[in-house]
């Protein structure tokens, strides 16, 4: 058919126009549909796409007798999708406002933001609150649920518990260490979502539930822990010390009763922490002191290389030992010949030297090891230090006199409370135990953890022996006059230390200790006192400052553990009719 | 109207008037395309409202069945009549538009583009877009069209014939119909032996006008996206141009649309979806009632449709339905101008000639739209946009065509 309408150019000419126009149609359609297939496809899906994560709540952590430390609360992020508001829900903004507990203002200003698909209106609401703001009827107004980790006992046993952080990682303490059991499995869902971004139940195609995390019983006693802090609250007000911290334990299985420091902090409000955030207890090093002298005297006595009768002359200054001058550290009264047991009673730095030089450099060294110094307790509750305790080869010539005597070896207050334990336990090196057991949402125990393996590190025999002479410490004519508690048999020792400050020792700075248990004859808790630099008039010596909050906190554990005051002296034994007259 | 010197060739041709084909013949081609089209109209809108739950396809049926008894009807009357009643059709046009302003005029999203017949509401832009055409082919049919000299005042006629309605349309506001008015005249004055010169001439002025137009869009986008506070008076109240900013913001949409519409929410939402919605259909689509861009509104409900009714289809369908579809439309143009070429008097192949071009018109528009490869209009898609004064006047022009078809003069 020839162009009949129009000449051959045009005609031609129009044909080209739309052959041009088609191709460009079409080309188009190629590149959309077939190369660009792939990637616009994955793009609709992935618009579609939702997948959302379902948190599992992490379990609770309690005491040992289940009082929570620690929980989880679910609660909703409410917020407002502006361009999904239509005209009425204005009039609902003052019931949503009152609902939310926001000012009306701040609603309606988030109602009326532009250019944006959410504005958040409230932090975390209760879901039941939450059922109620969904029954205002507004569709632009949602929330996500969120589980928040709470800490109903505040900066009780801060240390202990430790805190999950803002991204949900948990930074220190149990929360850190027992992780792997508090966290709960998350579950997911994965559904369409429509052009609106709301969720289409219809599509969902896969959901798995989530998984609460298991609970986790501490041994610690909340009682005891609360009458530690308070009795740390009054030393920080009294001594404004540079930190504090105290351990309480039973001896008999390692479990830990209560750990507290000073500085503390809320657990609700860790990002205010700071430099309160430590657990000295464990990462704080300082020179343990006469506190130490227990350590020698036990290993001295279980060495054989003296009786407990032993006499040293404690009035000379300089001694040859191995062929060297050595000279002896200074007491603070000049002694003159002591028994061994008045070495340990009266705290002498030189008779502990004589004890040392007997020991040897190796065995000295050997016992402090095996007394647990120069390794972590392991209660894994954060960054834990475990104290400097040089090899014999390392020493130099004066360390043979000064480490009988707590110097030249540094340790955490837990190495000292542990090393304490060693004595009240009768000999045995115990692991420190903080989680006894975790358990499901029934309460019924997934895993329970035994107190580790003990260690013999002294005879019964010389443990009662070294315990005897630290009761007579606490006795009134001991160093530790302070520590008695009235009706019961008190042990322990005291330790004050000059702290190093720029490399020297200073002599108005002071770390004072106190380190005992009771009953001294069957010892039922250990309690461990470190105060560093307190503020006080003269010399805030261990047997000053520490012993009272020994003697405090024994008070508190004695009610709360129904410790048994000793058996008054044998009474003649009288028939029971004489007590109870026939009528 | 009717000028007297044209009185006397319009007298004598009044003879061939009612002279019916010596026999029956008619044009197949088209109205099986059509009914195809119609058909998938059909099924699309159908999935298109499967998200808010429309059942618009049932009424799009009845249009369908009215636009089969408006296309018998006009196949089967002699367009030359036509050439006779131009002005009435004419005079009709201008009046459907004029009633848009008047209290039966319905305002929707700020335009008045529709009038309300108390039972249906008719859109007179439709019926103008049919005015225009037979107008303009009615004088260019009865003058002699050559020289650029010698042909301006017929088309100063022309000029004032098709600058009425789009002024009208133009007020609603609706800027897409509004440009289908040049593509029409500029097609049936191309047909029409006008010397090549003109064509040069008007391509200097339309050169020129988008020139303007560009320069126009920058000094918008000076105003209301480069500076750095917030303007403080809408642009269009400054411009001498008389364009609206929402258009402008189409207009730039189109150029930067990472600019007007940074994250793809707003202006520029409908493309993307239409253009994900095409593009993954991939070569077979997703099946029919399984395109997810509309099922889950992504292709928002008040457009898939209508104007993005094709995205719709290419989803479900594919490149092998959307290509198909394209091949219906092409059929349809080029049988036009096949039967503007078979036409032995200068109106029939006006009329067919224009019919095309509007329908191509629509199509390239419609479709590149979706695409995002032209500016979004508002242009439906013939025979499968939802909406029946746009079918029915699709339908009767189509039915020219068929009329031309039957009533043309044959000298073999």
């Amino acid at each position: 058919m020839g162009p009949p309408f129009i000449g051959g150019f045009r005609y031609g000419l129009l044909g080209l126009v739309l052959l041009a126009g088609f191709a460009a149609v079409f080309a188009r359609l190629l590149q959309l549909q077939v190369v660009d297939n792939d990637a616009l496809a994955r793009e609709a899906q992935a618009s579609r796409e939702g997948f959302e994560r379902l948190p599992g709540a992490r379990g609770p952590i309690v005491d040992g007798s289940g009082n929570l430390l620690a929980t989880t609360r679910t609660v909703v992020e409410v917020g407002v999708d502006p361009q999904a508001l239509v005209r009425e829900d204005f009039a609902r903004i003052p019931q949503l406002a009152a609902l939310l507990g926001v000012p009306e203002e701040e609603v309606r200003e988030a109602f009326a933001r532009p250019g944006t698909r959410w504005v958040k209106l409230a932090d975390a609401v209760a879901p039941e609150d939450y059922d109620r703001v969904r029954a205002l009827g507004i569709r632009g107004v949602y929330g996500n649920f969120e589980n928040r980790r709470l800490y109903p006992a505040g900066s009780l046993a801060a240390h202990v518990v430790g805190f999950v952080n803002a991204q949900g990682v948990a930074d220190i303490g149990v929360e850190r260490s027992m992780d792997f059991y508090l966290q709960g499995q998350d579950g997911w869902r994965e559904s369409e979502r429509d052009g609106r971004r709301r969720e289409l139940a219809q599509f969902r195609w896969r959901e798995v539930a989530p998984r609460r995390g298991l609970g986790v019983e501490l041994t610690l006693d909340l009682f005891l822990q609360a009458a530690v802090e308070r009795e740390l609250d009054r030393v920080v007000a009294e001594y404004r010390p540079k930190s504090a911290s105290v351990l309480v334990s039973d001896p008999r299985t390692g479990d830990v009763l209560a750990l507290a420091n000073r500085p503390t902090f809320d657990l609700n409000h860790y990002n205010e922490a700071g430099e309160a955030i430590p657990n000295r207890a464990l990462s704080n090093v300082y020179e343990p002191g006469s506190t130490f002298k227990m350590v020698t005297t036990a290993a001295a006595l279980e060495a054989g290389v003296v009786e407990p009768s032993s006499e040293f002359d404690c009035g000379i200054g300089r001694v040859r030992y191995n062929g060297r001058l050595v000279s002896l550290p200074s007491d603070y009264r000049t002694f003159g010949v002591l028994s061994v047991e008045e070495i340990l009673v009266r705290s002498s730095n030189r008779g502990a030297a004589w004890l040392g030089m007997r020991l040897g450099p190796e065995r000295l060294h050997e016992s402090a090891q095996r007394f647990g110094f120069g390794e972590r307790t392991g209660l894994r509750l954060g960054p834990e230090s475990r104290g400097i305790l040089h090899p014999p080869a390392d020493w130099d010539g004066l360390t043979i006199s000064r480490l009988p005597m707590g110097h030249a070896i540094s340790a955490t207050p837990a190495q000292v409370h542990r090393a304490t334990m060693v004595l009240a336990s009768g000999g045995w090196l115990r692991p420190l135990r903080i989680v006894r057991r975790v358990f499901d949402e029934e309460g019924e125990t997934v895993v329970r953890f035994e107190s580790g393996p003990s260690a013999r590190v002294l005879s019964g025999e010389v443990a009662d022996r070294v315990n005897r002479l630290l009761e007579r410490v606490a006795s009134p004519d001991g160093t530790a006059r302070r520590a008695q508690v009235p009706g019961y048999r008190a042990a322990g020792k005291t330790g004050t230390t000059q702290m190093i400050v720029e490399g020297s020792y200073s002599r108005e700075n002071h770390v004072a200790s106190f380190t005992g248990f009771l009953p001294a004859n069957d010892p039922e808790v250990v309690i461990t006192v470190v105060i560093e630099d307190p503020q006080v008039p003269g010399v805030g010596s261990g047997g000053r400052v520490a012993a009272p909050v020994f003697r405090a906190i024994a008070e508190s554990a004695i009610h709360q553990l129904q410790i048994d005051p000793p058996p008054p002296p044998a009474a003649p034994d009288l028939p029971l009719a004489y007590q109870t007259p026939a009528p | 109207m009717a000028a007297s010197p044209y009185h006397k060739s319009i007298s004598r041709s009044a003879d061939d008037f009612s002279a019916t084909a010596r026999e029956p013949r008619a044009d197949w081609i088209t109205p099986v395309s059509m009914a195809l089209l119609g058909l998938a109209g059909v099924f699309f809108i159908h999935s298109a409202q499967a998200y808010s739950g429309g059942g618009l396809w049932k009424m799009q049926i009845i249009w369908l069945v009215l636009g089969a008894a408006v296309y018998a009807f006009v196949s089967a009357v002699n367009y030359k009549v036509l050439l006779q009643k131009a002005h009435w059709v004419y005079a009709a046009g201008i009046v459907g538009l004029l009633l848009v302003m008047t209290p039966l005029g319905v305002e929707i999203y700020g335009s008045r583009r529709w009038v309300d017949l108390g039972v249906v509401r008719v859109q007179p832009t439709e019926l103008a877009k049919i005015a225009v055409l037979v107008m303009v082919a009615s004088v260019l049919a009865r003058s002699r069209v050559e020289h650029f000299s010698s042909s301006l005042g017929t088309l100063a006629t022309v000029a004032v014939l098709s600058a009425i309605p789009m002024l009208l349309i133009f007020l609603q506001p609706d800027l897409g119909s509004t440009l289908v008015f040049p593509p029409l005249v500029f097609g049936m004055l191309y047909v029409s032996k006008l010397s090549v010169r003109f064509f040069y001439a008007s391509f200097g002025v339309f050169a020129l006008l988008l020139s303007v137009l560009a320069a126009d869009s920058y000094l918008y986008y000076q105003h209301a996206y480069a500076a750095e506070e917030e303007p403080a008076a809408a642009y269009e109240d400054q411009s001498l141009l008389p364009l609206r900013d929402y258009q402008r913001d189409r207009i730039l949409s189109f150029v930067i649309p990472e600019v007007v519409d940074p994250r793809g929410i707003g202006d520029t939402w409908n493309v993307n979806q239409s253009r994900i919605s095409i593009g993954s259909g991939g070569m077979w689509g997703k099946g029919w009632g399984h395109g997810t861009q509309a099922l889950l509104g992504y292709l928002p409900s008040a457009v898939a449709h209508n104007d993005f009714i094709f995205a719709v289809l290419a989803e479900e369908t594919g490149f092998a339905g959307s290509s198909l579809v394209l091949l219906l439309f092409g059929v349809i143009i080029l049988n036009g101008f096949r039967i503007a070429g078979l036409a032995r008097d200068r109106f029939g192949m006006l009329l067919a000639t224009g019919v095309s071009v509007l329908l191509l018109v629509h199509v390239f528009i419609n479709i590149g739209m979706t695409m995002g490869l032209t500016p979004v209009t508002g242009l439906p898609l013939p025979f499968l946009t939802y909406g029946g004064s746009f079918l029915l006047s699709c339908c009767a022009l189509q039915g020219l065509v068929q009329s031309v078809y039957r009533f043309r003069k044959d000298f073999s």
